[in-house]
């Protein structure tokens, strides 16, 4: 039996349970407690996101390889300060070292970066999300670029934007973008329910390698996080949305549908959504309870939220999601410690194999909005490292990653490329800070990107799946998602114990691989119809 | 007459501020002069506002801050006014007011004014970075726009005058016990009532594992003596057996709420009035009165009499319906139904986290009900366009009594109470309605 049957079948006599709502789990041996250790002073990295209320929101990181050396450079939103762009100089294994550097990409009001290649030239290129005008920069190579919204015809507006993802429609020679805009920023006594127009930015035409005028997603209602996501896997990503209730009036979470040709339609509630009011911030997105669809994890003030399907064996799915962050204990609702009980505020989410035991851990970026006494002001991040029953346990203390600053975006990433999975942290006016993972009882792992031609190079809307024994892990490749800061990275695995792995990648056609063997401790890129191809890092 | 910038100036500002009322209303309503009246209209409209936006306000704190703003306006405007009757002595523990200067000139429009934006301050000091920035404007325009071309003096004594009612007015708050909220009004220790009869958490969110606010019950009441002032009889005893009253009751909840009528869904979603996604039940009654104070034009006195005693009601209300709620600790329908009936029934609405007799919304809609027709009589009609900006169009009520009552019954439509919740409720509300309406304010 799958450890998602095991699951399943508690979950739901939790979920039915009206008795208590005491997680039902299974108990479960202690994970494995990752050790990361602070670098910040030494690394390099020296960066603030600055600013008062029109910089409450935001402060993403985006990171990328943009120098060819397959290690990931780092950009910073800087809010009032300029963005700050930071080159990967670590060696293997090593400490953390970064070094600012002009990289066109310094520019203020920034409040988050999503990295992807646009024009599918190889070269990634950077999606900048303002306070103000969005700005596409393109990708020059070695970490240099330049703006691109005119010759790409994209509008980039005039909003505070906060929320971004990307994909390629089927048939599509260039991505998609979907922006997520917050308040008018111009309502001064009553800025409730002034949420803004979200845009979709389509290809102009099928032989224009230009955006055309971006749609209005209507209504939109101020999210703080946005995902292409296939949550079905019919092949065609549906848009999710997570709104900030603080903001909307008659609003709710939302998810749309954007067939490609088509104008975007919500899902309805006769379609089996369901009204979800929360204070959307970010999306972290993986398969937690072995289903085989992407599970969600939506972070939020007091209580988090983890959506997996709640029939995921239906003939036809419906997009009807259960809660099970309480059993699986990722609520995050409230500072674990610092001693305050005040209820806490979400913002950056990410899921990745942290200890390398084949399971994927959370990291929850927390902070006050600014000074909401209602709210832990001393909010501590949370590192959530998963058991092999589907159970959480809380290890940001242990772990070394429990700052008390007022967080937002974060990244993790293995910026040193020792197998094991580093953090970077953005801070509303705080220093950003990084932590080496530097952990000795971590198990085994194999790095993977993929490669296409054509223009989605980076094959965005893949899945990887990477199998050792009877345990399968599934990755979907979005752009998208988190806290205003995506990465465009080595895709991670935890292996465990075991030596070798068998990978195999559905492309975004829809077209299968074959399983393909791959050894630990590997660095690969896989390509269509290709075997693994080891890439050396030095 | 007011200057014509500076009735563009105020134009704009209420079509920004006044969320729930139409351009063509707001035009209608301009000012020719400059009224108090409006100054207590604009720092409502804010309020309402900033319940929504505070994590505190849940319904019974939010109805607290209203009876202690209604109480505000009253005395500045009481004040000034020699037909009128302070509540010094009337309200349990509320001592004599500030008096004026003899023979000194007092601008009213200054004092209440003044008044409110201290009171909104000191009730609302724990709104987040946008509140504190809209009440900063609001305050910034409404003080600009009430001292514009008045003495030097006069605006001096006008503003210190009405800020000592506030200050008076925060003062005796402090004592209530229900000043300080700690964890957004849950306890971080409670002990459940053991048995099926009684309230078990409904809620998968950790912080609602306890009780919303034990102890409200408690609280010093405003016009009626204590919190046990208006009782109410046991609500059917509990029982597990289809011919008692107590399953014939919930079978009630499920077979209609499986066979809801769109319009039975848009009553139960109409006066859903969830905390922190609007003005909470307390402040759905209060934007009632907003909206007919602008229609029918009403005065100062008038108006500031109404929104003190509605105040003054929905918080009694709310006092006396949770003395009564954890009296029974009675079980609520999600977790009875799930239970007896059909383990996946669902309520439409989100089921509140505290025991379910009596019904709270009922119990503060019977309050205001029974003020609002002392004041404006039996038949009084009104349109209701309180969530008109979430996408709920107005309704028409023939009278306040046919309003509460629809309050009422939303909440069985809605699955989150029993019928004898409701009927119970709105007949506790009468009783707390009339010590509101007892107090004497006129001379």
């Amino acid at each position: 039996m799958s450890r998602g049957s095991v699951f399943n079948t508690t979950l739901l006599a939790a979920l039915i349970s009206t008795s208590t709502l005491e997680t039902s789990l299974a108990e479960e041996a202690a994970p494995t407690i990752p050790a990361f250790a602070e670098e910040t002073k030494t690394s390099g990295i020296s960066s603030v996101y600055k600013g008062e209320w029109q910089y409450m929101v935001g402060g993403g990181a985006a990171v990328f390889d943009c120098n060819g050396d397959e290690y990931p450079d780092v950009l910073l939103a800087g809010g009032e300060n300029k963005a700050a762009f930071y080159r990967n100089e670590s060696k293997r294994g090593g400490e953390l070292k970064f070094a600012a550097e002009q990289s066109g990409l310094e520019l203020d009001k920034v409040t988050g970066g999503y990295p992807l290649d646009v024009d599918g030239d190889g070269i990634t290129d950077v999606v900048l999300l303002r306070v103000g005008e969005n700005i596409i920069m393109r990708g020059k190579g070695e970490c240099k670029f330049e703006r691109a919204n005119a010759a790409w015809g994209f509008d980039g507006g005039d909003g505070w934007s906060a929320a971004f993802a990307a994909t390629w429609e089927k048939g599509a020679e260039w991505p998609t973008f979907a922006v997520g805009n917050y308040i008018n920023r111009e309502e001064e006594y009553s800025p409730w329910g002034s949420c803004t127009d979200n845009w979709l930015h389509r290809q102009l035409s099928n032989t224009d390698k230009k955006f055309a005028p971006p749609l209005t997603l209507k209504p939109s209602f101020c999210p703080l996080s946005m995902l292409f996501t296939d949550w079905n896997r019919s092949g065609t990503p549906s848009l999710r949305v997570s709104n900030d209730r603080e903001y909307y009036e008659g609003g709710q979470e939302q998810m749309w549908h954007v067939e490609p040709g088509q104008t975007p339609a919500l899902y309805t509630d006769k379609e089996g959504w369901k009204r979800l009011r929360i204070w959307g911030m970010g999306i972290a997105s993986t398969d937690v309870n072995g289903d085989g669809f992407p599970d969600y994890f939506l972070t939020s003030m007091a209580d988090s939220k983890m959506q997996v399907l709640k029939d995921a064996k239906a003939e036809k799915l419906s997009p009807d999601y259960a809660d099970i962050a309480w059993p699986t204990g990722v609520t995050a609702q409230r500072p674990y410690t610092g001693g305050e009980v005040k209820p806490s505020t979400g913002w950056h989410a990410q899921f990745e194999d942290v200890n390398n035991d084949g399971l994927a851990d959370l990291f929850v970026a927390k902070g006050n909005v600014s000074a909401m006494p209602d709210f832990a002001q001393r909010d501590p991040n949370n590192l959530l490292i998963q058991g092999p029953a589907g159970k959480f346990t809380e290890s940001g203390d242990k772990a070394g990653v429990a700052s008390f600053a007022q967080s937002r975006g974060a990244a993790l990433a293995d910026f040193n490329l020792d197998g094991l999975m580093d953090l970077v942290v953005v801070n509303r006016n705080e220093s950003a800070q990084i932590w080496r993972n530097v952990s000795t009882n971590a198990g085994k792992f194999v790095n993977v990107k993929l490669a296409e031609p054509g223009a989605n190079r980076d094959a965005i809307g893949a899945w990887i799946e990477v199998r050792t024994g009877d345990k399968t892990q599934l990755r979907e490749i979005t752009v998208g998602g988190g806290h205003a800061g995506g990465q465009l990275v080595w895709r991670h695995f935890g292996l465990g114990p075991e030596g070798k792995a068998e990978v195999r990648v559905l492309w975004p056609d829809g077209e299968q691989g074959d399983w393909q063997s791959v050894d630990a401790g590997g660095y690969y890129v896989l390509e269509r119809g290709k075997s693994p191809f080891a890439t050396e890092i030095k | 007459m007011v200057s014509f910038s500076r009735y563009f100036l105020r134009l704009f500002f209420l079509v920004s501020l006044l969320s729930v009322f139409t351009f063509k209303s707001v035009l209608a309503a301009a000012p020719t002069a400059k009224d108090p009246a409006d100054d207590l209209h604009s720092w409502y409209v804010h309020v309402l506002e900033l319940v929504r936006h505070t994590a505190t306000y849940t319904p019974p704190v939010a109805s607290r801050a209203f009876a202690y703003l209604g109480v505000t306006a009253w005395e500045a405007t009481a004040s000034g006014d020699d037909h009128l009757k302070s509540l010094a002595g009337q309200l349990n523990g509320l001592t004599e007011l500030p008096k004026r200067e003899p023979g000194k000139v007092y601008d009213e429009t200054v004092v209440m004014n003044a008044a409110l934006e201290d009171a909104v301050k000191n009730f609302f000091w724990n709104t987040g970075p946008t509140g504190q920035r809209a009440y900063a404007a609001v305050s910034k325009r409404l003080d600009g726009e009430a001292t514009a071309g008045k003495a030097a003096d006069v605006i001096e004594r006008s503003k210190a005058y009405g800020q000592s009612i506030a200050d008076h007015i925060l003062g005796w708050s402090k004592d209530d016990g229900g000043a300080v909220i700690e964890n957004m009004g849950f306890p971080l220790e409670y002990t459940l009532t053991k048995g099926p009869a009684h309230w078990v958490p409904t809620s998968p969110i950790r912080q609602q594992q306890m009780p919303m606010l034990p102890g409200w019950g408690k609280n010093r009441t405003f016009a009626m003596p204590d919190g046990a002032a208006c009782p109410l009889p046991a609500p059917p005893e509990y029982s597990e057996d289809k011919d008692s009253a107590f399953y014939k009751q919930a079978d009630e909840v499920y077979q209609t709420t499986k066979k809801l009528t769109d319009e039975q869904k848009t009553i139960a979603r109409f006066w859903s009035d969830d905390p922190m996604l609007t003005p909470t039940p307390a402040g759905h009654w209060v934007s009632i009165i907003l909206q007919i104070m602008e229609r029918d034009r009403l005065s100062v006195d008038k108006s500031a009499e109404v929104l003190a005693r509605t105040g003054i009601a929905v918080a009694d209300a709310f006092i006396g319906c949770w003395q009564v709620k954890f009296q029974y600790d009675l079980v609520r329908p999600i977790t009875y139904i799930k239970r007896v009936i059909d383990p996946k029934w669902e309520a439409m609405l989100i089921t509140p986290p505290f025991p379910e007799y009596p019904s709270g919304h009922s119990s503060e809609s019977g309050a205001a009900a029974q003020v609002l027709t002392s004041a404006f009589g039996d038949s009084f009609s009104f349109d209701d366009a309180t969530h008109e900006r979430e996408g709920l169009k107005p309704r028409h009520f023939a009278s306040f009594w046919a309003a509460a009552e629809e309050a009422g019954i939303s909440r069985l439509y809605g699955g989150i109470h029993f019928r004898a919740a409701i009927e119970q409720g709105l007949e506790q509300g009468r009783c707390v309605g009339k010590h509101a309406i007892a107090l004497e304010m006129r001379k």
